[in-house]
């Protein structure tokens, strides 16, 4: 399993600017502003982000503890979003969706600010973005060669 | 980007520039647009619903004046000012609504390579997916009859997964195109190349087994015909 770039590994928690962002969220919730206000604080200082060899950890919550584990290799589609006010404070997210069944996007990550980087870090990682010519081909030569060899012994069983 | 407003638009809501194409063999790559039916359709579509607005606003509006009571001077002048009020918001909206299809339709991407596509799209919420066609489960077609009328169809590209989660669907979307046939076709050919599951099997990279087994049993019938002739005894 090859390295993670350092600049990935590096990234621990979302970008600070993700707190004004939640602060406009929780106003356009109006009456809801209290509660909405008070569940994103928690979200957003106990949000982490762990990148290692073989995929994305991530999690959040005090009291409802939420743990996310998704595999590079299981990664189906990677989407990367933003809304007009995102966009203003300089974040993006991206939701990365596995073949489970859930209803929800598998693992959001959000507050990034280098979001292509690592949407193409993502991209890298996926099952099909690097190998897709070479196995056919391999595949079609190995066959070619056995049947080469499958010959050869024909041949020598023929002259003996 | 094109006109001075757009450009303004665009800049107002941070929308980003055009969408690198992921990766892939340069000569493969190739962008795809929506038809200009498209628009034409989405301007239709948008235009009765607008009739309908209007319509029930007029008769909101027309609706006080039914009435037998004798009308004021000052009645009159307030049912100006709010008549007024409402069709300005309501040219107002429409105004905003008619430069958001446009700019949705010009501001749509679909590029595919060898290897994957990525979908862009959206003004106010944009929405970039990148999917790989090892991933890929199903490919439909979709065409209504008025979108037939008008040379277009949908091509919906699946992955495996369930998401309903809007702007996280599993589900890429060539949205209005004139060209579905020949996208369908496109896609086709490039998942030819994988014969796995597309559901990130551990050992999905493998080549498939069949022509190598086939040439493999070949070897192992002559090898075995070879002893079986007794000349190595």
């Amino acid at each position: 399993m090859t390295e993670i770039p350092a600049h990935i590994a590096a990234i621990k928690r979302p970008s600070k600017k993700l707190w004004p962002y939640y602060v406009c969220v929780a106003v356009m919730t109006g009456i809801g502003f209290p509660v909405t206000i008070v569940v994103l604080f928690f979200k957003y200082h106990t949000m982490r982000y762990r990148f290692d060899a073989e995929g994305i950890r991530m999690s959040w919550g005090i009291l409802f503890r939420q743990e996310t584990v998704v595999n590079y290799a299981r990664i189906q589609d990677i989407h990367l979003s933003s809304n007009f006010i995102e966009r203003w404070f300089g974040i993006a997210r991206i939701v990365v969706q596995t073949a489970s069944g859930s209803a929800m996007g598998n693992l959001t990550l959000e507050g990034l600010t280098n979001c292509e980087e690592m949407r193409d870090f993502l991209y890298s990682r996926m099952r099909g973005a690097k190998e897709a010519h070479a196995h056919p081909a391999t595949e079609d030569g190995l066959a070619g060669i056995l049947m080469e060899i499958a010959g050869e012994v024909r041949a020598i069983r023929a002259a003996l | 980007m094109g006109s001075g407003w757009k450009r303004w638009f665009c800049e107002l809501l941070r929308v980003p520039p055009e969408p690198q194409p992921p990766d892939g063999t340069p000569e493969s790559i190739q962008t795809f647009l929506a038809g200009k039916n498209y628009y034409r359709w989405r301007v239709i579509q948008f235009g009765i619903v607008q009739f309908f607005i209007g319509l029930s606003m007029a008769a909101m509006l027309a609706a006080p004046l039914l009435s037998k009571k004798p009308h004021t001077a000052q009645f009159f002048t307030v049912w100006t000012f709010i008549v007024a009020g409402v069709v300005a918001g309501w040219a107002l909206a429409a105004l905003c609504g008619l430069i958001r299809i446009t700019l949705d339709y010009q501001m749509r991407w679909y590029i595919v390579t060898d290897r994957s596509l990525r979908i862009r799209s959206g003004i106010w919420r944009v929405n970039e997916m990148t999917m790989t066609f090892a991933n890929v489960q199903e490919i439909r077609v979709n065409a209504g009859p008025l979108q037939k009328l008008l040379g277009l169809s949908d091509v919906v590209v699946s992955s495996a997964g369930g998401s309903t989660h809007p702007g996280a669907s599993h589900a890429a979307r060539f949205a209005g195109v004139d060209n579905g046939d020949a996208i369908r076709d496109l896609i086709t050919d490039r998942l030819r190349q994988y014969r796995d599951t597309g559901l990130g099997d551990p050992d999905a990279h493998k080549p498939a087994p069949l022509a190598v087994e086939d040439a493999a049993r070949a070897l192992l019938a002559e090898v075995r015909a070879l002893r079986a002739s007794g000349v190595l005894y």
